[in-house]
């Protein structure tokens, strides 16, 4: 109990608070911005927050996420465009109820459904996070082994469409954890004799890289084609929002409920929650035949779930240290800058942190409601900022902020060199969020494999007597199988076909 | 651009015969069965199974027809082409020039330069640029102490 006045007295201070509203204002502007992603936000943020306390770090990361999960929708209704992938799934949607004359409600659906769904994550992260750690606390280095196998192929097999790219992908983030000290024996690898090689790759700057440059290099291309958009007017979003409510409750509890549970899932995130839940969201309506004509009931469980997901990533994250999806995987190298090592132990160190989050997490969902209300009403000034400004700024921003991270230009040099190579990985087809979870879990999987290796002596049998381990294993193990059958059945069909 | 998979797969074959080369390198601990050498190793044997698949993969759509390299359709306008290319070389140039210039002068010149390529007035790219750069080097020069360069205003800073 004295852990959660203590957060409650961290997270009620006048500087944290002050820091939780910018990041809200921060959050809703590069969520309702087309073509910036919520994850870059993140990544864009770790700088700034680098040199503040673990409080106020985490919470401007919690909020500045949460609110660009929901800001994405707006330009999606408003102008087709989603603000984030996250909102992709009904853009669609949302833009032809727009077109109907109904921009209103989906909008107040929108912001209203986003906000419950976040609290239903939040509730779930509350409840789950602390049974699980208690669980955790028992686990050996084979546990470990395991969940990080099973997390990251977890990761290759819901996040991608190929997964044999999707491995590909895994084991380049895994590799480049491979430069440096090795955690095991101390001996310097891949490291070509050079002082910065030996500190290892910084993580956050090759998030700035992958996430926030790749982007502008898109968006630089692009710049020139576009035309003048128009941006239509909004009158009172919550009328009738309630009727919503009434009618498609059951919408909202099965897209909160999934969302968590995609979030929680290593590897996947909000976007792949919110397309999950439209997709059920059609396949148990009583009017299927209503959607894709600008119908709300998708809206409702789509827009729950992404931001239920939100919160569902934390879960794996801060019990276990596996990232639920891209933005808790730049947490999690957050977490070990503030000397708060994620897994079971944070829960008894430093409950009053964990806590604190869990109280943010609620503010960020309540004051979600009215700070929404404020973007959408200025949505027009917003998208007035010219993108010519914009991506320059950006750039300036991911140097400096790559700099901070290892004070030298070393930083720069790897923001560089990912922010090209994350391009290029996009351009043919590569997803690039299993090369970030490698490049986290990269040190803790080798570690806990060389641990129960020394420990086995070299014998596989070890790794599977315990019994959540041999549980774990045996899913993981499965899961290969799957893949393999799938991928082999795929190879047989395709030269039949031809 | 978009690459045959065929290409991809030779590259990471190449890069996993390195990894595994540089790994014989490395010391090896009497009685010590299980050293350095062993996880990368294992990464490389996945890159190179992976890397035949991929293979296998590109010379069959080779064989459909797709050519060995794409480049998307805007490289063809030399507009797009430069858009593309200034924002590494933005980077490349604070790279190769901030130690000596400083962050002040080089950012605000950078800034301006990318504004101006843009498409940006001149009436507002100058001032945003100079508001940006201060309102930079104040937040993270001076709130957060991050060493900036200061090069050239070495003496007045």
């Amino acid at each position: 109990m004295d852990a959660v006045l203590a957060a409650f007295g961290l997270v009620f201070d006048p500087s944290v608070m002050l820091v939780i509203l910018g990041a809200a204002v921060f959050g809703m502007f590069v969520g309702a911005m087309p073509g910036l992603t919520a994850t870059m936000a993140t990544a864009l943020l770790v700088p700034v927050t680098f040199f503040m306390d673990p409080v106020p770090s985490l919470g401007a990361i919690v909020t500045a996420t949460a609110m660009a999960i929901f800001a994405g929708d707006i330009p999606a209704a408003m102008l087709r465009m989603p603000g984030t992938p996250a909102s992709a799934a009904y853009a669609d949607e949302s833009f032809l109820m727009a077109r109907k004359g109904q921009l209103d409600l989906n909008l107040g659906v929108n912001v209203v459904f986003s906000a419950l769904g976040g609290i239903v994550g939040v509730v779930f992260l509350v409840l789950c996070a602390p049974a699980l750690a208690e669980l955790a606390l028992n686990f050996s280095s084979f546990e470990y082994f395991w969940l990080a196998c099973l997390g990251l192929t977890c990761a290759v097999f819901i996040g991608t469409g190929n997964p044999l790219k999707g491995f590909v992908a895994l084991l380049i983030g895994l590799s480049v954890t491979c430069i440096g000290i090795d955690p095991a024996a101390g001996v310097p690898r891949f490291t070509f004799g050079n002082v910065d090689l030996m500190s290892g790759v910084n993580f956050i700057a090759v998030m700035i890289g992958a996430f926030a440059v790749s982007e502008l290099l898109r968006g630089a291309v692009a710049l020139r084609q576009e035309g003048h958009v128009v941006v239509p007017q909004v009158g009172n979003v919550f009328r009738g929002v309630g009727g919503v409510m009434r009618r498609y409750w059951l919408n909202f509890i099965r897209g909160s409920l999934m969302g968590t549970l995609i979030g929680a899932l290593p590897g996947a995130g909000a976007d792949i929650a919110a397309w999950v839940s439209y997709a059920m969201a059609k396949r148990f309506s009583r009017t299927p035949e209503k959607f894709g004509t600008g119908h709300v009931e998708g809206v409702v469980e789509a827009g729950a779930s992404n931001n239920s997901a939100v919160a569902g990533a934390w879960i794996p994250a801060l019990v276990f240290g596996i990232p639920g999806d891209s933005i808790t995987a730049i947490v999690i190298g957050v977490l070990y800058m503030k000397g708060m090592n994620p897994g079971p132990t944070v829960f008894t160190e430093n409950p009053q942190f964990i806590y604190a989050v869990f109280i943010i997490f609620i503010l960020a969902n309540i004051i979600m409601v009215p700070l929404g209300w404020v973007a959408i009403k200025s949505m027009k000034q917003v998208l007035r900022i010219p993108r010519t400004l914009l991506l320059p700024l950006i750039l300036l921003f991911c140097i400096v902020g790559a700099f901070a991270m290892t004070n030298s230009s070393y930083g720069i040099l790897l923001m560089l060199i990912f922010g090209v190579l994350g391009w290029f990985m996009e351009e043919n087809g590569i997803p690039v969020a299993p090369m970030i979870l490698g490049l986290v879990l990269g040190e803790m999987l080798e570690q806990n494999f060389m641990t129960s290796m020394i420990k086995s002596d070299g014998a596989w049998l070890p790794f599977f007597e315990r019994p959540i381990a041999g549980a774990l294993g045996i899913m993981t193990l499965l899961v290969w199988l799957l893949m393999l059958g799938r991928g082999a059945r795929a190879a047989w069909r395709r030269p039949a076909e031809a | 651009m978009r690459v045959n998979d065929a290409v991809l797969g030779l590259v990471l074959l190449l890069l996993a015969s390195a990894m595994i080369w540089l790994t014989t390198y490395f010391p090896a601990f009497p009685g010590q069965d299980y050293g350095p050498a062993l996880f990368p190793r294992l990464l490389a044997t996945g890159l190179i199974v992976c890397a035949l698949l991929l293979m296998l993969r590109g010379l069959a759509a080779r064989r459909q027809g797709e050519p060995w390299a794409a480049l998307a359709s805007w490289w063809s306008r030399p507009g797009q082409v430069v858009s593309f290319l200034v924002m590494p070389l933005a980077v490349v140039a604070y790279l190769l020039f901030a130690e000596t210039l400083g962050f002040i002068p080089l950012a605000f010149a950078l800034l301006l330069a990318l504004f101006l390529w843009f498409g940006e007035r001149p009436l507002r790219a100058l001032p945003v640029a100079a508001a940006a750069t201060l309102l930079m080097y104040w937040f993270f020069g001076e709130m957060m102490r991050v060493p900036l360069p200061r090069g050239l205003l070495n003496d007045i800073l």
